[in-house]
């Protein structure tokens, strides 16, 4: 007993003396707990000792001391002549023997001064040793309400230590904010340096608010650190707003071009334009969609890779109505464009309004396989998501299958010839009427690939085709009938107009614009970018 | 008389890379009917498009009577300056009266000029020359091809023209009537009109043509009397394959 | 094929509808008199058909088809909705939904003067052949036609759509403008308000069509005409066809907004859907219906189109769609010019697959 006392008066000497930066590998434990039940200066000391071993302290003390915050905040602490008991008389509050309180035990009564220190050690300890993500998250959430009293070193190692990627991702955000608010300005210095290293707009918002900071007029060193970082900040948002710019143009790019694609060569071979291309591309969305259902029933190990299962199925449900469009009904309306036109249309309400009949007008639900979820960020705001990344090379693939096509089979090469003189092909033998069909088929199925392709970033519902239709036209006629090289070129010139222009005056401007700059263009190129000239037929 | 109606200087027309017409220069005089004779692909419809106006070439020009450069007017406004021309595909308007054709090509402009007497005496003349007074009131779409053909020749000589521009008039019609066709031609002929034909069938040519010009991949091969072009050995090697 | 110089059914047509027009006020009061739904379906159709005249009039003799025609019946609608609200403002001093929607106090600036009519329809006028002008001339200068100038069109409907949707125009935005009351200070929504526009409609509708015959009937229908079998070969007969196809060009401009016009006050209400696409396309399925380049056809296609789509809206409105798409495919395979096929074959031969074959091989676009 003596003893025990001894040592609690040697503790709260040691702990006098070096609570402050306490680097406790020892904890001095009875002392603590001595202090603990003291008066509310002691219980002060105590609180930063506890803050202090939740910070750097090591796992053996920082289990011993972490029921001890909790303890005094829910005033389970009994403190009696033998030192304090746990949990209302079952443990020893140092050695951890169970043993009964001797006499009447006292809980000791936080002051307002030391609540908020208790609970920040109760938290940290949470944030440390907590099995539950909860119970991790709560504490994090007690943690930020406080930045500046966080020791430094806690969230870096909860950080390092912690399994979930987002909360991982809270705790680095608060440790940041920590550094940005901490008392001394070395550190504060290297807290903006650190911050500026990854530029985006929250940290932008956050340097710049150390500007009203009093340090800030105060300590022309702070300052130069600050406006550096801003500075810094800035050009890597504007960086990476520009690849990020370019990057949902290329992606759009990709959706026209795989739209556009299949109406030019079927322009280019047969004059007409496909008004129901849009709904093509729809089909090719639900046809994904179907597949993703029959997987989910058939095979559920395989659903997450129903987007490569459902490429041959979507091109080949849209390359058979396309056939089957041609056969009924274009085949029959040669040389008459305009009346084609009209029965485009007339497919194109047919199909949404069975569509919508069958299947409702909401959007439908597809999952989000791993390969088209998250992203990589690069800079700035700019996150490199996999989903339009799926659509780019998506369309990278269907730019190589339409070259492959056009140019290397000899499907490619009668459709070449009856593009340039249908006559002339009939005349040396090729079956120009086959060639439609199937040159029809082949742009109604990538068509149907585009669908597929859009259905990870946009949404689908009957309605969806009318949002690509216009400007896959506007494709057609800026690219010129029936060249690859146009089509590509036109794509990508009005996806990146249209997200250039997005941004500054509106989506309706962005259309306007590009309508206006076509009509232009046709002032100086009648027949498109990539046309070739002839005599008239 | 002898003047120069039309003189075409360095005429150079490109379609990608092909040279549908390569530096071609040569002169077509009053009075006279030239024909333009040559392989397919020799550039002879394509020279018929640049004088109308329908193709602008890569550079050259084309005078008409010294001063006014067809490669810088408008179709309409070469037509309105007294240059006609036949296509060699019949163009006629389906929906239109054979009268209704004439008449567009008498009088030129959205508000007539010629007052009605005037252009029913003018329309009666040019049905006559054509042969085609019987069928005033029928539709161009019910005509044979080879009224079609009269039609379009009487349309473009309604207006008086001073360059006549006839491309293939012959095409697929029987013999008959292209015996018919070529004393129209000729019936055509005036010391104020130039005519230039463009034909494939020798035959015609002969019969009607002044002076004949060989074209061979858009260049001049020969220029003379038809019976000098038989017997040019270079022509009769690329052309007439005798 | 069309026959000029006959004494057709445009005049027969003419005189029925002016007979409709002098039965509908003379009817009223007696038991005859028509109930008020179908006095506003008939004023409603006589303005449809208007639209298809005017379109009729460049596609069916001139070859030019428009898929942007509802552009031009939006606009006269649209200033015949201005030219209503700020009228029914200055009469009884109702606010337009659409400034309390925003949360305006006035008119913006450029409302001014529009519960003038007269100014109203200058304004109209002015700005229809502003567009149509400039719009014309630069299609028309590039040559750009045939499918090219119909895809260019739709995109013009389509983007002038999305822009009326947005709601700080000042035209009332998504959801239109509506709330009528006052028509040159008479009441709306009455029976006597409903006959006179139906009467009014019906007028309009026998002038143009007359002024259209008297238009393809002249000398310039005939250069129509041409223009349509043959530009080129018109052209090189020392006609300036883009002047030709500018003037009837706007000309159906016009005639397309004054059936907007019309329309607006019979239905109450006009927002950005009438810019839609669709139903652009719809104006060309009734004169395709009807048959091209019949000015008859045209009004008869927009009639009995729009009949079966008044009656299916209450009858049935989901099946419409597919007879709509139905009845296309029916035309442009076997009647390619309509109905007027239907009545040529009527009076002469049953029509076979020769036939038929025959038909096809002469149909031009």
């Amino acid at each position: 007993m003596k003893l025990a006392r001894l040592t609690a008066a040697a503790g709260l000497l040691a702990g006098l003396l070096f609570a402050p930066g306490l680097r406790a590998d020892t904890l001095d434990r009875a002392g603590l707990v001595q202090e603990l039940c003291g008066d509310a200066g002691a219980m002060g000391r105590a609180g930063a000792a506890l803050v202090a071993t939740a910070a750097s302290g090591s796992a053996q003390d920082r289990a011993f001391a972490a029921p001890l915050a909790r303890a005094v905040i829910d005033r389970k602490l009994g403190c009696d002549d033998a030192g304090a008991v746990l949990d209302e008389g079952g443990l020893d509050a140092v050695s951890r023997t169970p043993r009964a309180a001797a006499g009447t035990p006292r809980s000791p009564l936080l002051s307002l001064k030391n609540r908020p220190v208790f609970e920040l050690a109760d938290a940290a300890f949470a944030l440390r040793g907590a099995p539950d993500i909860a119970q991790r998250a709560a504490a994090l959430k007690t943690l930020e309400r406080r930045p500046a009293q966080i020791p430094e070193g806690l969230l870096d190692t909860a950080a390092a230590a912690e399994s979930d990627a987002g909360l991982k991702e809270q705790i680095d955000t608060l440790a940041q904010t920590a550094a940005l608010n901490a008392s001394d300005p070395a550190a504060r210095i290297r807290a903006i340096g650190r911050v500026a290293e990854t530029p985006s707009r929250r940290a932008l918002t956050r340097i710049a608010a150390l500007a009203s900071d009093p340090v800030y007029a105060a300590n022309p060193e702070f300052r130069r650190a600050v406006d550096a970082a801003t500075a810094r900040i800035e050009r890597g948002i504007a960086l990476g707003d520009t690849l990020a710019t370019l990057y949902n143009g290329l992606s759009f790019a990709s959706i026209l071009f795989m739209a556009a694609i299949g109406l030019a060569i079927i322009f280019g071979l047969m004059g007409v334009i496909n008004l129901a291309q849009g709904e093509l591309i729809m089909i090719g969305a639900y046809v994904t969609w179907l597949v993703q259902q029959g997987l989910r029933v058939a095979a559920p190990a395989l659903l997450d890779w129903y987007l490569v299962l459902a490429i041959p199925v979507a091109f080949l449900a849209t390359a058979a109505i396309g056939i089957a469009l041609e056969a009924l009904l274009l085949r029959h309306l040669y040389k008459r464009p305009l009346m084609s036109l009209l029965a485009t249309w007339a497919v194109s309400l047919f199909l949404v309004n069975l569509v919508r009949v069958i299947f409702g007008t909401q959007n439908m639900q597809f999952e989000t396989p791993f390969y088209v979820s998250g992203g990589v960020p690069v800079i700035g705001d700019f996150i490199f998501t996999w989903n339009r990344m799926f659509a780019i090379a998506f369309a990278v693939v269907t730019l190589a299958l339409t070259w492959g096509v056009v140019r290397r089979t000899p499907l490619g090469l009668n459709i070449r010839a009856v593009t340039q003189n249908r006559d002339m092909a009939a005349c040396i033998g090729i079956p120009t009427r086959r060639v439609d069909m199937m040159a029809f088929g082949f742009g109604s199925g990538l068509a149907g690939l585009a669908g597929l392709a859009l259905s990870p970033i946009y949404s689908v519902n009957p309605q969806m085709g009318q949002n690509f239709i216009i400007d896959s036209f506007m494709v057609v006629v800026l690219g010129g009938v029936g060249t690859i090289a146009g089509t590509v070129v036109a794509a990508l010139g009005i996806g990146q107009i249209n997200v250039l222009i997005e941004p500054l005056w509106g989506a309706v401007a962005a259309k306007v614009i590009v309508l206006l700059m076509i009509i232009g263009f046709l002032q100086w190129r009648p027949e498109g970018l990539f046309a070739v000239k002839g005599r008239r037929k | 008389m002898s003047l120069t109606a039309l003189l075409v200087d360095g005429l150079t027309v490109r379609f990608g890379s092909f040279r549908a017409i390569d530096d071609l220069s040569l002169a077509i005089d009053y009075g006279e009917v030239r024909a333009v004779i040559g392989p397919n692909g020799a550039g002879k419809t394509t020279l018929l498009d640049v004088i109308s106006g329908i193709t602008r070439p890569k550079q050259g020009r084309i005078l008409f009577n010294g001063a006014l450069d067809l490669t810088q007017t408008s179709e309409a406004a070469i037509a309105r300056a007294g240059l006609r021309r036949k296509f060699q595909k019949p163009s006629v308007f389906e929906g239109l009266t054979v009268r209704q054709h004439i008449a567009i090509g008498a009088d030129v402009g959205f508000r007539p000029r010629l007052d009605t007497p005037a252009l029913d005496d003018r329309i009666g003349e040019v049905l006559e020359t054509v042969g085609l007074t019987g069928q005033s009131t029928r539709l161009a779409g019910e005509l044979s091809h080879g009224q079609k053909q009269w039609l379009e020749i009487g349309m473009v000589i309604a207006s008086d023209p001073s360059v006549l521009m006839l491309d293939e008039p012959v095409a697929g019609l029987t013999d008959e009537e292209t015996g018919r066709t070529a004393k129209l031609v000729r019936a055509l002929v005036r010391p104020d009109r130039a005519i230039i034909v463009v034909e494939h069938d020798m035959d015609f040519v002969e019969r009607i043509a002044d002076r004949v010009t060989v074209l061979h991949e858009g260049r001049t091969l020969f220029e003379g009397s038809m019976d000098r072009v038989r017997a040019d050995a270079a022509v009769v090697d690329v052309y007439l394959g005798r | 094929m069309i026959r000029l110089g006959r004494i057709g059914p445009i005049v027969h047509l003419t005189a029925l509808i002016l007979m409709v027009a002098l039965a509908l006020p003379a009817l009223s009061g007696t038991p005859l008199e028509i109930s008020r739904y179908l006095a506003n379906a008939i004023g409603q159709l006589a303005a449809f058909a208007v639209l298809a005249i005017s379109l009729d009039l460049i596609w069916g003799y001139l070859g030019i088809l428009s898929l942007g025609h509802g552009l031009f019946f939006a606009l006269g609608g649209y200033v015949m909705a201005m030219y209503l609200l700020k009228h029914s403002f200055v009469v009884t001093g109702t606010v337009p939904d659409f400034l309390q929607f925003m949360g305006w106090k006035d008119f913006p600036f450029y409302w001014a003067g529009f519960d003038f009519f007269p100014y109203a329809l200058a304004v109209a006028t002015a700005v229809t052949l502003l567009i149509s002008g400039i719009f014309g001339y630069v299609s028309f200068r590039s040559r750009v036609g045939g499918v090219y100038f119909a895809i260019i069109t739709q995109a013009l409907v389509y983007v002038a759509m999305l822009l009326m949707f947005r709601n700080d125009t000042g035209f009332g935005g998504n959801n239109g403008m509506t709330g009528f009351s006052v028509l040159f200070g008479w009441q709306m929504g009455t029976s006597s308000m409903i006959t006179a526009l139906a009467v009014a409609s019906l007028v309009v509708l026998a002038l143009v069509l007359l002024l259209c015959r008297q238009l393809v009937r002249s000398r310039f229908g005939a250069l129509m005409l041409a223009t349509r079998d043959d530009e080129t070969r018109l052209r090189t007969l020392g006609y300036e066809t883009l002047r030709l196809k500018l003037l009837v060009w706007c000309l159906s401009a016009l005639i397309a907004m004054v059936a907007g016009m019309l329309y607006v006050p019979q239905v109450g209400i006009i927002n950005p859907r009438v810019l839609s696409p669709e139903l652009s396309l719809e104006i060309a399925v009734w004169v395709a219906i009807g048959g091209r380049g019949h000015l008859v056809g045209a009004v008869i296609g927009a009639l009995l189109v729009n009949a079966v789509k008044f009656w299916l809206s209450s009858a049935a409105p989901e099946i419409w769609p597919f007879i709509l798409s139905g009845l296309i495919v029916l035309v442009v395979l076997v009647f390619p010019n309509g109905l007027m096929d239907l009545a040529k074959f009527r009076l002469t031969r049953p029509m076979g697959p020769k036939r038929m074959a025959e038909e096809m091989e002469e149909a031009r676009p």
